[in-house]
């Protein structure tokens, strides 16, 4: 609230939300916002909700009180199609890429919700079937190109089952910016991958926003990549937010700290 | 005022019958439905064919009791005669689940979701074809002989038991009753008792982490199929007692219904494949009694789908997450 | 599709990378066979024409009218399995009603234009008609996938298949559940008859199936194309990605409830078409036929093809119907059978001499179980051999060959003979279930009796049992199938997890 001026209206904004499964409260009254163009990290140890309030922005849970706001909108009731469709989208911490499908073909795939062609027209072959086609084409080549040449060329045509590990990663970046969100949500981009590798999604998630012009919400637990790239970090633990500011005044919170390690534990870092 | 009088306890009579004997047949679905219930529960998988194999147990019963009682001399008296019958049949029956379950699901373990479905619908399919080879398509009856009073054979099943006011019950029906609420307690002690119940039950929780703590899960899976399909064959022979009839596609429509039965009770919930068996039953019995014989497929389908459609989560089950 | 080559990557050197390993380990994996390389460089429109032309080919050829009826049913079952694809092979969705489809279609059709409600609409006004209503249909029945997936919904699109079997066979006597006088909707069991002919610019087909094949082969071609132009398009995309993940698909912005609605309906406009082809080509349409063993064997032919691609399932509904329609006579069946045998082990069994050894040890197992039950009990030999109305295996050298290897029992057809056959079939399939769990040399011991009592069954029961023996077989073509390669004969053999 405290650096949120009035004038501008952040581009996600969640105001009291609530969830809870039985009786177990999984997200507790959190208020967060995202400016457009920025990029705000939220950590937390493992089940404090993270994960969850991803469901939620998306639409795979429904909130038990609160909103969801994108650009002032309200997104919560909305089928997650239509909520990506309006400008979110996310990458998975588990991965689920289209695996059998081929690279460019996932990258295709997303772009289903800014196409209009209907199946007659696919049938026959109209002229504006014809040209989404092409368009979507060109512009999975195009995002597929973002990532230098790890996504290029014979690659393409690959199944994507037959991508490397890493590049399962970036291909699921590849296909969210392809469905032209405005915001993109990204779960434990880092995880999994060797120092170098999460070197290069760094730079990545920096170049995402600078050259690509998406605001980015990222979940991530390796704090060098936090560190690297957020304006702003978000602390949760238990589904309340404990700490919030720079990577810094975070990372030296005694509440994230305790969250982390502890109540008796000696803070050495 | 009389004939009034007489409509109504007619028609009360009537219901009462309808509603005894749909609690009956609503027994013997709740037999098939544990037997989906907790394969589904253990495997996630819809076991197609254990409708058929409940079919398999109705013949062996009848075999068993046209080889050792007929019916103007039975070999030996009738009640350990029909204990034979449930015996040979559950211990067939179980077998042929175990089989099933080792040459046609064990190897589609990790396979798509898809795929153990279709080869299920394909044993399903073998099995009823199996039996309209080997015992052709035309129905058998079980030899009941004589439903008067007095004569030897299986007739004095037919007895009625007893009546109080207009509410008579027969012996076979309550037998039928009465064994399936002994099998269903006798089953939930096993799976919240025993050893092998708990790790049936940690299997269906989460059957990799469960072989992480060192269970054999494709044991627990096994005696899953083991005790199911018993189940089955007992429910087979109760259907040959009540109704006689048998065929080699009898066990189709019975299969659908048992595991719309598991679905509605909750799937993996033993009680509530039980409540959900017996509201099927009296469904049915009601449909066929009260609205239209000739429809009453048409009719009691289209009930099921209500039920599959708001039921889903079954009457004591919650709302499953899913997993992102 | 994408005409513009991978360009801005000046170095195309194979570069040693994870990737084309994990590529290369999966070719090895789906191993495709010489065939199926063949079949993938041939361009798909070239393939259709082909299968066209022979198709129509047929009643040109020859004026054998069993033969020009097998093309002609043939071609309504590619039909079938191309219809059945879209929902099961692309989108995933296992749509256990698609025979309602089918049938609904035939019966429109048939009481618009036949004397049951002395209706007579010309072919272009009913063929549309029935195939919207039942493009209609398919969405109203698909509805339940808006809360219910994978098996649940499997099984409520079975419970309208067997509602809909119910509405058939009792609607001679319909009566709005006792609100309205009874009256005749569908004809009951003896179905709907004298239905018209297909009437095309004056021209009337039939009767007899030669103009239907060509009927048939025209809506295959059409279908076929459009279907294939689908497929590469943004829908065809969508239903792909929710066969693969749909809660992935629904976050990336494909609405999943509504492709699913379709994929069920754009399937079940096919199953409309064909409906009416069958309407009028059979002239009848009767409750039994659109019952579970048509959806089964539909299902077997999408599945052996390979679900998901047109020209397996086309290549599936083929094999399969021509395979049952052999079945039918014992003379050719016998023939198939053996041939299958031997095919089966020439793809298995390596090396050759192990292969040798086998088929010496057959024979020789044949030979002297001849003896043996010759010498204990005479009538156990000696009995005719099954054949058909063209025989020729019951004299000459096969026939020989038959009676001095293969045990046949006098009187086989005797209700007490039944009975040997009968536990020699439950023997037999619990052997194949012990060679499938054995290992190494058992099994290769244990094959030898079980290849001669399966020949033994087969020359015993089945090859009289027709009826029996062709559902059997589908059910194990599921089976097995499922077993060995899910993927089926040409579809591509998928990744779930890696």
């Amino acid at each position: 609230m405290s650096g949120n001026g009035a004038q501008k209206q952040p581009l996600l904004d969640l105001r009291g939300l609530s969830l809870s499964f039985g009786g177990l409260t999984v997200i507790d009254g959190l208020d967060l916002h995202v400016d457009e163009h920025e990029i705000v990290s939220v950590i937390g140890p493992n089940g404090a909700g993270k994960t969850t309030l991803f469901n939620l922005i998306t639409g795979a849970y429904r909130p038990d009180e609160g909103d969801i706001l994108l650009d002032g909108e309200s997104l919560v009731g909305l089928p997650s199609h239509k909520i990506n469709q309006r400008g979110v989208a996310r990458t998975f911490q588990t991965l689920r890429l289209f695996l059998n499908m081929t690279v460019k073909e996932n990258v295709m795939a997303a772009q289903y919700g800014h196409t209009r062609s209907s199946i007659v027209e696919q049938m026959l072959q109209l002229p504006r079937a014809r040209r989404e086609e092409r368009e979507i084409n060109a512009f999975a080549e195009e995002k597929l190109g973002f990532f230098g040449e790890r996504l290029m060329g014979y690659r393409w045509n690959q199944p994507a089952y037959s991508l490397s590990y890493a590049n399962r990663r970036r291909l699921e970046i590849a296909r969210a910016t392809a469905s032209r969100p405005r915001i993109l949500l990204l779960d434990e981009p880092a995880a999994g991958m060797n120092p170098v590798e999460t070197h290069e999604i760094t730079e990545l998630i920096g170049k995402l926003r600078e050259e690509g012009g998406f605001t980015i919400l990222l979940i991530e637990h390796d704090m060098h990549v936090v560190e690297g790239i957020s304006d702003r970090v978000i602390a949760l633990d238990h589904g309340v937010k404990i700490a919030e500011g720079s990577f810094d005044q975070v990372a030296t919170n005694p509440r994230v700290v305790e969250a982390y390690l502890g109540t008796s534990a000696a803070v050495t870092k | 005022m009389s004939t009034v009088l007489a409509f109504q306890l007619q028609t009360w009579n009537f219901f009462f019958r309808e509603l005894v004997s749909g609690l009956a047949v609503g027994s013997l679905y709740a037999l098939i439905a544990l037997g989906y219930t907790m394969v589904y529960g253990v495997l996630k998988l819809l076991n197609f064919a254990h409708g058929d194999v409940y079919m398999v147990g109705a013949y062996i019963g009848f075999f068993v009791l046209n080889a050792l009682g007929s019916p103007l001399s039975p070999v030996m008296p009738i009640v350990p005669l029909i204990l034979l019958a449930f015996a040979a049949s559950m211990v067939g029956c179980g077998l042929l689940g175990v089989v099933v379950e080792r040459f046609a699901y064990r190897p589609l373990r990790n396979a798509p979701r898809i795929a153990p479905l279709i080869s299920a619908i394909g044993v399903s399919f073998f099995l009823q074809q199996t039996a309209v080879l080997l015992w052709s398509p035309n129905p058998r009856s079980y030899d009941t002989f004589s439903l008067h009073p007095g004569s030897s054979g299986i007739g004095e099943l037919f007895h009625t038991a007893f009546t109080i006011g207009n509410f008579s019950i027969q012996y076979v029906q309550l037998v039928v009753i009465l064994s399936t609420i002994a099998l269903m307690i006798g089953l939930s002690l096993f799976v919240w008792k025993t050893r092998t119940g708990k790790a049936m039950r940690a299997v269906s929780f989460d059957a990799e982490a469960s072989s992480m703590m060192g269970i054999d899960v494709d044991r627990v899976i096994t005696v899953t199929f083991l005790i199911g399909s018993a189940l089955a064959g007992a429910a087979g022979v109760m259907t040959g007692l009540i109704y006689q009839q048998l065929n080699p596609y009898m066990g189709f429509g019975a299969g659908l219904k048992a595991f719309t039965a598991a679905v509605v009770g909750g799937i993996g919930n033993i009680g509530g494949a039980v409540l959900g068996g017996l509201l099927i039953g009296l469904t049915e019995t009601f449909t066929v009694g009260y609205l239209s014989s000739q429809f009453s497929d048409l009719i009691l389908y289209s009930i099921l789908v209500v039920f599959m459609l708001f039921r889903s989560t079954g009457i004591r089950g919650a709302p499953v997450l899913q997993k992102v | 599709m994408s005409t513009e080559s991978p360009s801005q990557q000046p170095a195309t050197s194979p570069q040693i990378g994870v990737d084309e390993w994990v590529q290369r380990s999966g070719e090895r994996i789906a191993g495709p066979g010489g065939l199926l390389r063949l079949a993938d460089r041939t361009p798909p429109v070239l393939l259709l024409a082909a299968f066209i032309g022979i198709a129509c080919a047929v009643p040109l050829l020859t004026s054998n009218g069993y033969v020009i009826g097998v093309d002609a049913d043939t071609l309504l079952y590619v039909l079938l399995a191309i219809g059945l694809n879209v929902a099961v092979g692309w989108a995933g969705i296992l749509d256990l009603g698609y025979v309602v489809f089918y049938g609904f279609a035939a019966y429109l059709f048939a009481e618009l234009s036949s004397a049951h409600y002395d209706i007579h609409w010309a072919t272009w006004q009913t063929v549309p008609l029935v195939v919207a209503a039942t493009v209609l249909l398919g969405f109203v029945l698909a509805l339940p996938s808006r809360r219910l997936n994978g098996d649940y919904l499997a099984i409520v699109m079975l419970f309208f298949l067997q509602m809909f079997n119910n509405f058939t066979t009792n609607g001679y006597a319909w009566n709005w559940l006792g609100l309205s006088g009874s009256h005749d909707v569908t004809g009951g069991p003896t179905g709907v008859t004298n239905i018209d002919p297909f009437r095309i610019f004056g021209h009337v087909m039939g009767p007899g199936p030669r103009d239907y094949v060509f009927v048939t082969a025209a809506g295959i071609f059409v279908v076929a194309i459009l279907f294939h132009y689908v497929n590469r398009s943004r829908t065809g995309r969508a239903w792909r990605a929710l066969r693969e993940d749909p809660l992935a698909a629904e976050m990336m912005g494909i609405p999943v409830k509504w492709l699913s609605l379709l994929a069920v309906a754009v399937g079940a406009g096919v199953a409309g078409f064909a409906g009416s082809v069958n309407g009028a080509y059979y002239q009848g349409v009767f409750p039994d036929t659109f019952m579970f063993p048509l959806l089964i064997t539909v299902y077997a032919m999408v599945i052996l093809g390979g679900a998901g691609s047109l020209g397996g399932v086309v290549f599936g509904a083929v094999v399969v119907n021509v395979l049952l329609e052999i079945l039918r006579t014992p003379d050719h069946a016998r023939w198939v059978f053996y041939a299958a045998m031997i095919l089966g082990l020439l793809a298995k069994l390596r090396p050759w001499r192990l292969l040798g050894a086998l088929v010496a040890g057959v024979a020789v197992f044949g030979v002297v179980a001849h003896e043996i039950v010759g010498a204990v009990w005479a009538r156990g030999v000696g009995g005719p051999i099954a054949t058909g109305p063209t025989s020729f295996t019951t004299h000459g050298f096969w026939a020989t060959l038959i009676r001095h290897w293969m045990v046949l029992p006098k009187n086989t057809y005797t209700a007490e003979d039944y009975r040997i056959g009968n536990y020699a079939f439950v023997i037999v399939i619990v052997l194949v279930l012990a060679c499938t769990a054995l290992k190494g040399w058992k099994r290769w011991a244990l094959l030898v009796p079980t290849i001669w009592g399966a020949c033994f069954v087969w020359e015993t029961v089945l090859i009289e049992q027709n009826p029996v023996v062709r559902p059997l077989f589908l059910g194990v073509i599921l089976i097995v199938l499922m077993a060995t390669r899910p993927a089926g004969l040409f579809g591509k053999t998928r990744v779930e997890i890696v």
